[in-house]
């Protein structure tokens, strides 16, 4: 009797511990991640989602890589440079704002403050300091903004994303952008993951539907079809468009969350920003 | 002898049109309203074809024609109601489809 016992508390156990663990952490989303994208994708090198297309598709490689000799976005990073190094009015400078003087700092940012309880992101932090020296915030989606956040990706080139989940309420941040990854939304009955887990390296029309993993390295992007600068929320925006779902508000709190969680899978992977994209 | 008579029919007949619009007025109003508050209950679900299919029938209300408002309207509230029904069955069913759930 005592026996029969201990093998059902055992068989329990066993039963439901994969259901406690699984997808319990940030950390073991990630490397979930990392192993769906490796078995979907056994060619490509883990370093290489962050090209997103351009690691799936050979012709679409070439394409890019006669760009990378006069990439478009270079003309956005010395204007950033510029209006990054231009004093305020009080005389500052953006770097007063930012650890190590804002220079190869984009690694980690989305970060989460745990006195204000909420997500910063970097274009988030350039507003801030604007504010804090007396300067009009910018716009979020392009211009002045994606330049100086271009500036600033340039400055991390190579070095690994490193964003951390510190306490609960970076969490329940981390999760709400979860599930707005995996949630289906506007009349086409789209999530992020329709395009970007179950089918990358698929056509969508014209388009080259790019992996989850390493999204968002690459920001902010020269879009061919902008014909300039973007940043990540500007690319929100019009995803939910394409999908006939009212976009969110740029930097808002569920596109920050967003941002948040995406990044986190990227941990380790390298910093590609400013980059270009069809 | 038919002249009152004719007079109380023609102006019978002339105010039908006024009176069905009067009554279409009303009903595009309460459907409208229903739309918006239906649309608004679907939170960071919304959809754009409710939105445009709204801002046309306020259009079409705006210069008179209430029953093609009132259709619009209609339309309108369909979509509304599934991309409310969306938001709660995505709310349920997401992570089921979760890498790491």
């Amino acid at each position: 009797m005592r026996i029969a016992k201990v093998i059902l508390v055992a068989v329990g156990a066993t039963l439901t511990a994969p259901l406690a663990l699984a997808g319990d952490t940030p950390e073991e989303d990630r490397k979930e991640t990392v192993e769906y994208f490796q078995q979907k994708f056994p060619d490509v090198p883990l370093e290489e989602f962050v090209n997103g297309q351009y690691a799936l598709d050979e012709d679409r490689r070439k394409q890019w890589e006669s760009m990378s000799d006069f990439p478009p976005f270079e003309f956005a990073v010395a204007e950033g440079q510029e209006m990054f190094e231009t004093p305020f009015a009080n005389g500052k400078t953006y770097a007063s704002c930012f650890e190590n003087d804002g220079i190869g700092v984009r690694q980690n940012y989305p970060y989460f403050d745990t006195e204000k309880k909420e997500v910063i992101t970097l274009e988030l932090a350039i507003n801030r300091c604007r504010e804090a020296n007396g300067e009009e915030p910018l716009k979020w989606k392009k211009g002045p903004i994606a330049s100086i956040s271009a500036y600033m990706a340039s400055t991390s080139a190579g070095k690994k994303f490193d964003i951390e989940v510190p306490n609960d309420d970076a969490l329940a941040a981390y999760q709400a952008g979860k599930e707005f990854y995996y949630t289906r939304r506007g009349q086409l009955n789209f999530s992020c993951a329709s395009c970007h887990v179950q089918n990358p390296g698929n056509w969508i029309r014209a388009d080259l539907l790019s992996p989850m993993l390493g999204q968002v390295a690459n920001f902010p992007v020269h879009r061919a079809k902008w014909g300039e600068m973007g940043t990540l929320h500007r690319r929100f925006t019009g995803c939910n468009r394409n999908v006939r779902a009212v976009p969110l508000e740029a930097q808002g709190e569920e596109y920050r969350n967003l941002e948040y969680f995406m990044t986190y899978l990227n941990n380790g992977l390298p910093v590609v920003g400013p980059a270009t994209r069809p | 002898m038919y002249k009152p008579l004719l007079i109380l029919t023609a102006s019978l007949a002339l105010s039908l049109p006024a009176l069905s619009q009067a009554g279409a007025k009303e009903d595009f109003n309460e459907v409208y309203s229903k739309v918006e508050s239906t649309h608004n209950q679907a939170g960071t679900y919304q959809w754009t074809t409710t939105a445009n299919q709204l801002k046309a029938a306020k259009e079409a209300a705006d210069s008179g024609d209430y029953e093609k408002a009132l259709e619009m309207a209609e339309q309108a509230l369909k979509y509304a109601e599934q991309s409310l029904e969306q938001r709660k069955q995505q709310q349920e069913k997401w992570p089921a489809v979760a890498i790491g759930n």
